[in-house]
């Protein structure tokens, strides 16, 4: 008789299992495999409440390894189908992932679904392996934050990381704050918005953006829409701002455009124009229709403001294109990454089970440590 | 079907800590202990396609990416599309179909269709096809070659930094890595800053450079977006776009469809000694569970030699508070052995047992009502909380598997943690 399992356990071994556990959108899938086997969102339905609960809001460590063992519980069986027992997961993480998130997921991949090894592999580092090259400055705008970290022959220049928070979630409040503004009686949930986010909203010109609000402000671009029980008027003014909260420097004088100027300055001369030269955009909030060009004029009009001028003598910004959608692109580093088969960065279960804990080489902050120690 | 969506108003406690219902409990015979979904060990079994029906090995699966490659979804509400025969597009020329000089016998065609949102193959412009299965053209991912090339150029680094490792007489303890294009550590980037920019695989490789060039060029945003109007209704949401992640089609009818994901059964093992707990038939029309019920499952038990050490994960704390003390009664009751015949046998007879009347209420087959007093601790008729007990039922059970190894078999007491939610307190009696 045909037993399935060892089949899948063929599989398992083989191949590892790519997972890019976004704070909004999970990609998962093969190492190996050019796309990713599916996109969801990083939530599930409590088997309790019967409510859909996303993994970020969890409310404790307890909850959040009780939520992760329900969301892996469907990405193991229901999505990338493969028994979790004994298999080789590679787990894309954020830089500034907090500690007590890769505790709590070490935790559960080990005990309660015995995986057979766990590689952390830092996103923005993953990201260069989608374009052969050594040195990138990768920004990585998605839902909860903008993170960048250049990325050097190879290496993090970790003291030049940069983070704000910028991406689809305060797009999504943006637009909630207009249309309230607009009305009272209108309470879209967040799916609604993000929804009329990405079916109608853009990112419009720096030349277009600074006469926004004056008297001499352009024609707005034409209203929509929006079907449904609940009609709602998408303004054409509401859907050329949206995406301004992400270039509006805030007090600390801080954006988008500022975060890759000032992670340029923080970096040895003599790298500098190599990253400016070397940019690669990735996470979902960069697709957004004019994102990147808009962030180029943005780039090139503020090297020539004083804040930068006499710091930086930079004079053109050039930008990667991955053989992916930018949303995947993290995850498809990893893919190609997890190909090759370098057992000395897996933490084994073995390994986990008698120390109990995930060592500090997986992390780039705990190695940042001695980056400040070293290097001031 | 409808008792299934009702709340559970008797709850097992696992001894992971998890308050299951009856139906999601399995009971491990060999170490005579109740396991749930939470803490037994699953396995993907088998793949089939909830659609039709059709059961492959694992290596195909593997190989269709988990897909089906008859069934398919719709691009739009991701219903399953439906396939249905049409007359060949060129009879059309041929105008007025009533007229019977038409001589050509009518080529007939098929297409894709959904019955739930009306999205049909047609509208998207993919032309029909002349078998009712398979033969849709397929979109392949444009960027296969480049990443294959890239992964080879990845494979070539990882052996290289192999070999450095080997030279170097790397410990594997020590906590930093090697000096590696991927390592990432402060001391060493210090030592890399100033050296030129060289990339390390000219002498290696004589694959073509699979370098990305950057560029200024950057797709501006078209003008027309200021002044055309939008129609929201041919724009794709996120959710369709994140169906085929390599393409993320922005219009409607730029959406294809894509083939059906395989389902899964899966097995259970006690986490413990590695038994099935239940084990689901291969055949997915089948919903048959053979939980306890296998009269042999000697041929699933894992060799001892590649069993593991077992893993185990901390209990759950268990939040479930009682607020009421139940009175026990202090006879023992007697269930006959479970016949299967009963539910059906309305004769079948009482067995006569001697019960005492003040606790079995009625009882016939399989089945008693027993009577038990409960007292709460707050008697407040207001309050809104269900009244909920908790105490440990013992009962007796004959461990078949000691018979099985033709040892005589064994009576042991299983004892088992309950919860019941006797409701809300309507009344002071
Ligand atoms: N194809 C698309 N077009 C437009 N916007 C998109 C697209 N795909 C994703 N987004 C937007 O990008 C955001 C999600 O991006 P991404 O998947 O990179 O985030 P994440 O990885 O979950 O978040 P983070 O990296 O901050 O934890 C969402 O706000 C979503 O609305
Ligand atoms: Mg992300
Ligand atoms: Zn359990
Ligand atoms: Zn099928
Ligand atoms: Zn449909
Ligand atoms: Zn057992």
């Amino acid at each position: 008789m045909l037993r399935g399992y060892e089949g899948v356990r063929y599989i398992s071994d083989k191949q590892m299992i790519v997972f890019d556990i976004g704070s909004a959108y999970t990609k998962f899938g093969y190492a190996g495999e050019a796309s990713p086997r599916g996109i969801i969102r990083t939530e599930v339905r409590c088997p309790e409440s019967k409510k859909i609960r996303r993994i970020i809001d969890h409310t404790d460590v307890e909850d959040l390894y009780q939520l992760l063992v329900e969301f892996l519980h469907l990405l193991f069986f229901k999505y990338v189908v493969v028994s979790p027992k004994d298999a080789r997961i590679l787990l894309l993480e954020s830089p500034l992932a907090v500690t007590s998130f890769r505790d709590t997921i070490a935790k559960v991949m080990f005990k309660h679904f015995e995986v057979g090894s766990i590689l952390f592999l830092p996103s923005h580092l993953a990201t260069i392996s989608t374009l052969g090259i050594d040195t990138a400055l990768v920004l990585d705008v998605g839902y909860q934050e903008a993170t960048l970290i250049p990325i050097f022959e190879g290496i993090p220049v970790l003291k030049a990381w940069q983070a704000l928070p910028l991406g689809g979630q305060i797009v999504h409040e943006n637009l909630r704050r207009y249309f309230n503004d607009m009305s009272n009686d209108i309470d879209l949930s967040e799916k609604v918005l993000e929804d009329i986010k990405v079916r109608t909203c853009f990112v419009t010109t720096l030349e277009r953006s600074t006469k926004l609000g004056t008297k001499d402000a352009p024609t707005p671009p034409p209203d929509v829409m929006y079907p449904g029980v609940q009609r709602i008027l998408i303004t054409g003014e509401i859907r050329e701002k949206a995406f301004e909260i992400l270039w509006e420097r805030d007090n600390d004088n801080l954006s988008l455009s500022t975060m890759i100027l000032d992670a340029i300055v923080k970096c040895p001369l003599d790298m500098r124009r190599v990253l400016a030269e070397n940019i690669i955009l990735v996470g979902g909030t960069t697709m957004t229709k004019g994102f990147a060009s808009r962030l180029k004029s943005e780039l090139l009009a503020l090297v020539q403001n004083d804040l930068y001028k006499n710091k930086l003598k930079i004079q053109s910004f050039k930008f990667h294109t991955a053989p992916s959608k930018p949303n995947y692109t993290v995850w498809l580093g990893g893919a190609i990454f997890g190909t090759t088969d370098l057992p000395l960065r897996c933490l084994t279960k073995e390994i986990y089970l008698k120390t109990n804990r995930v060592p500090d080489w997986s992390s780039l902050i705990d190695n940042q440590k001695d980056e400040t120690s070293y290097e001031v | 079907m409808t008792y299934l969506n009702q709340p559970d108003y008797v709850r097992y406690v696992c001894n992971c800590g998890s308050l299951k219902p009856i139906s999601k409990i399995y009971f491990c015979r060999h170490c005579l202990m109740i396991r749930c979904g939470y803490c037994v060990c699953q396995k993907v079994d088998s793949h089939y396609c909830p659609n039709c029906m059709e059961n492959l090995p694992s290596s195909e699966v593997r190989l269709k990416k988990n897909k089906c490659s008859n069934c398919f979804d719709c691009p739009c509400c991701f219903q399953t599309l439906s396939t249905r025969a049409g007359l060949a597009a060129t009879m059309k020329a041929t105008e007025g179909e009533e007229n019977k000089d038409v001589k050509a016998t009518p080529k007939k065609v098929y297409y894709l269709f959904c019955s739930l949102c009306r999205w049909s193959s047609r509208d998207a412009g993919i032309p029909d096809q002349s078998v009712a299965t398979g033969g849709w053209p397929e979109q392949e991912n444009p960027h296969t070659t480049r990443i294959n090339a890239l992964i080879d150029y990845h494979k070539i680094l990882a052996s290289i930094e192999k070999q450095q490792c080997e030279r170097k007489k790397f410990h594997p303890k020590r906590p930093f890595m090697p000096t590696t294009m991927y390592s990432f550590t402060s001391t060493l980037l210090r030592k890399r800053i100033g050296r030129p920019l060289k990339p390390p695989m000219q002498s290696q490789s004589t694959a073509q450079p699979v370098s990305s060039i950057a560029t200024e060029e950057i797709e501006e945003l078209s003008e027309d977006i200021f002044t055309e109007p939008i129609d929201i209704t041919k724009i794709t949401t996120l959710e369709q776009r994140l169906q085929h992640p390599e393409v993320q089609a922005e219009k409607i009818n730029e959406l294809r469809p894509q083939h059906r994901q395989f389902l899964v059964k899966r097995s259970q093992r006690c986490r413990v000694c590695e038994h099935n707990v239940s084990k689901s038939d291969l055949c997915p029309q089948s919903i048959k569970f053979k939980i306890l019920l296998a009269a042999f499952e000697s041929p699933s038990l894992l060799p001892s030699t590649v069993r593991q050490v077992p893993v185990t994960e901390d209990p759950k704390p268990i939040k479930i508070i009682p607020n009421a003390d139940l009175i026990l009664p202090h006879s023992a009751l007697i269930l006959p052995p479970r016949d299967d015949a009963a539910e059906y046998d309305d004769t079948s007879d009482n067995h006569n047992f001697q019960d005492d009347p003040k606790l079995v209420v009625w009882r016939k087959g399989n089945k008693a009502v027993i009577r038990l007093h409960v007292i709460p601790n707050d008697t407040n008729e207001n309050n809104e909380e269900p009244v909920i007990v908790g105490f440990v039922m013992q009962h007796g059970y004959v461990n078949t598997i000691a018979a099985l190894e033709h040892k005589s078999p064994q009576k042991v007491d299983v004892k088992v943690k309950l919860y019941l939610n006797v409701g809300q307190l309507v009344d002071k009696a």
